[in-house]
């Protein structure tokens, strides 16, 4: 089984945990963007890396919640995940 | 810099999220008609606890003026203080935050003790999926000091911000320590309280207070200053203002809607209330002393009015120590019967009420009081129209603290 969070994912798991709206298309197109100028603050990016080891029953490293962009971020989480798969 | 006008504290917007009305204007139009509200309690999962009646902010729906990130991440007694916040801002026509000069303004709440039901849902989740599934937003939103720390990040308030914690009467507190910031140089503050204290866990913690009524008819369970007065109905909500500097408002053609005139708190202990006849008369004197105002001077006095017979004789007796033979002829009110004691927001809606009743010429009655064992001349039934150019507004805390507020009249507006 082949485990990606994808974009799609991510926006859905920053207004979940954090009450962030932000369109999906809009996320990809500004996965370089710092993730404080989509209104996501630290405290939100924590409770999106405890949401997702819950879900994956796997540890994040460290640097997951310290993570300055949504591409920074989802390339981390997904080379972890695929790295146990 | 001015050195020839000294720097004094107005009141120039008012926000109100309270029981009986949202926005200061539905507010004072069921203070001034005696409106009640107290009644059951329908807030999910309280229906099994002995507190039946209270005073609950219902038809609110906090998205419509904050936005969902805000929510998501505080508990609903942020909620209260950030919407309200929103109202006084537009109230003082300061628009919605973003200051041209942010440190210029700065935040006071005051707390009673936080986001009970934001607190409660996360340590269930603790307790019973384990703690890597408490959300991060836990650690702030049940703190007594979030409500100043959102409505600062919010509205990008980067003045002197802060929180009293000294029970109910921080509520007057607050407003007193507002009032020194403009004196010592912050041009506006946002100042206020607001609890939510209608949700399982927090219901729980009042139980053990002697003073909370349990009687069910809502029209009998909180009555001071009668023969049948059976302790406080809890209520939630509250009010926020702007206290800014005189000149500040006045050169920006803001409308002066009052002037902090006077403050003073004493502590006397937790429910040794015949105790409090002494601190409370000792705050009235401190605040009198303070707005420079005479006894007589007094206009309208907005009581504490606990509901419970020994407190409520201390303060009938505290009125007349602090204020002589003036003290048994002037209108007194107690306009939270009709809605309920929102502990630090209380006070604080009582000062807003009391800036509405001067601007209305109108004192208005004690809903569900009508004959009373005091030597006051409560004013119950209707409104009462009256001059009025100087308020006391009073009130006490469960754990001890006794404080006073003297406001007065700011000229500008006939509304």
């Amino acid at each position: 089984m082949i485990i990606e969070v994808t974009v799609d994912e991510l926006a859905k798991l920053m207004k979940k945990a954090a009450g962030v709206s932000v369109d999906p298309t809009d996320l990809a197109h500004s996965s370089d963007s710092p993730f404080g100028t989509l209104g996501l603050d630290s405290l939100g990016l924590l409770g999106i890396v405890g949401e997702l080891e819950n879900r994956y029953s796997k540890p994040l490293p460290p640097d997951a919640e310290r993570c300055k962009t949504p591409r920074e971020f989802l390339d981390l989480v997904n080379t972890t995940l695929k790295a146990g798969a | 810099m001015s050195t020839q006008r000294p720097r004094r504290a107005a009141i120039t917007g008012i926000g109100v999220i309270a029981p009986n009305g949202l926005r200061a204007d539905a507010y004072w139009k069921s203070v001034k008609e005696g409106l009640g509200v107290l009644d059951r309690i329908t807030r999910e999962g309280c229906d099994h606890l002995p507190l039946r009646v209270a005073g609950e902010v219902r038809a609110f729906d906090a998205a419509d003026l904050i936005e969902e990130r805000f929510l998501v991440q505080t508990d609903r007694f942020s909620h209260f203080a950030m919407a309200a916040t929103v109202l006084a801002l537009d109230d003082a026509g300061l628009g919605s935050g973003d200051p041209a000069e942010p440190y210029d303004i700065g935040v006071v709440t005051a707390a009673g003790s936080g986001g009970g039901e934001f607190g409660q849902r996360e340590l269930q989740k603790l307790w019973g999926q384990g703690s890597r599934f408490v959300g991060p937003y836990q650690s702030i939103a049940w703190f007594y000091a979030a409500s100043t720390g959102q409505i600062s990040i919010r509205g990008g308030f980067k003045g002197p911000c802060g929180v009293v914690a000294s029970d109910e009467a921080g509520g007057l507190d607050a407003i007193a320590h507002a009032a020194r910031g403009v004196r010592r140089g912050t041009g506006a503050l946002l100042v206020g309280a607001a609890e939510a204290p209608l949700a399982p866990y927090s219901m729980v913690c009042q139980l053990g207070y002697p003073e909370l009524s349990t009687v069910e008819e809502p029209d009998r369970a909180y009555r001071p200053f009668t023969a049948g007065a059976c302790g406080f109905v809890p209520a939630e909500g509250g009010a926020m203002l702007v206290v800014e500097d005189e000149n500040r408002a006045r050169d920006r053609g803001a409308a002066v809607r009052a002037m902090v005139a006077g403050h003073s708190a004493t502590f006397t202990g937790a429910s040794r209330w015949e105790r409090s006849r002494e601190g409370l008369a000792h705050a009235i004197r401190g605040a009198l002393d303070e707005a420079g105002c005479a006894p007589e001077e007094i206009d309208v006095v907005f009581a504490d009015a606990l509901g419970v017979p020994e407190a409520d004789r201390a303060e009938a007796l505290a009125i007349a120590d602090a204020l002589g033979a003036h003290g048994t002829r002037v209108p007194v009110t107690a306009p939270k019967t009709g809605m309920g004691r929102a502990y630090c927001g209380a006070p604080v809606l009582d000062t807003a009420a009391a800036v509405l009743a001067m601007e209305h010429g109108q004192v208005p009655p004690t809903p569900n009081v009508f004959d009373i064992c005091h030597d006051l001349d409560l004013v119950m039934s209707r409104a009462r129209p009256a001059e009025l150019h100087t308020a006391l507004v009073l009130s006490r805390g469960l754990m001890g603290s006794n404080a006073a507020l003297v406001v007065r009249r700011g000229g500008d507006s006939a509304r």
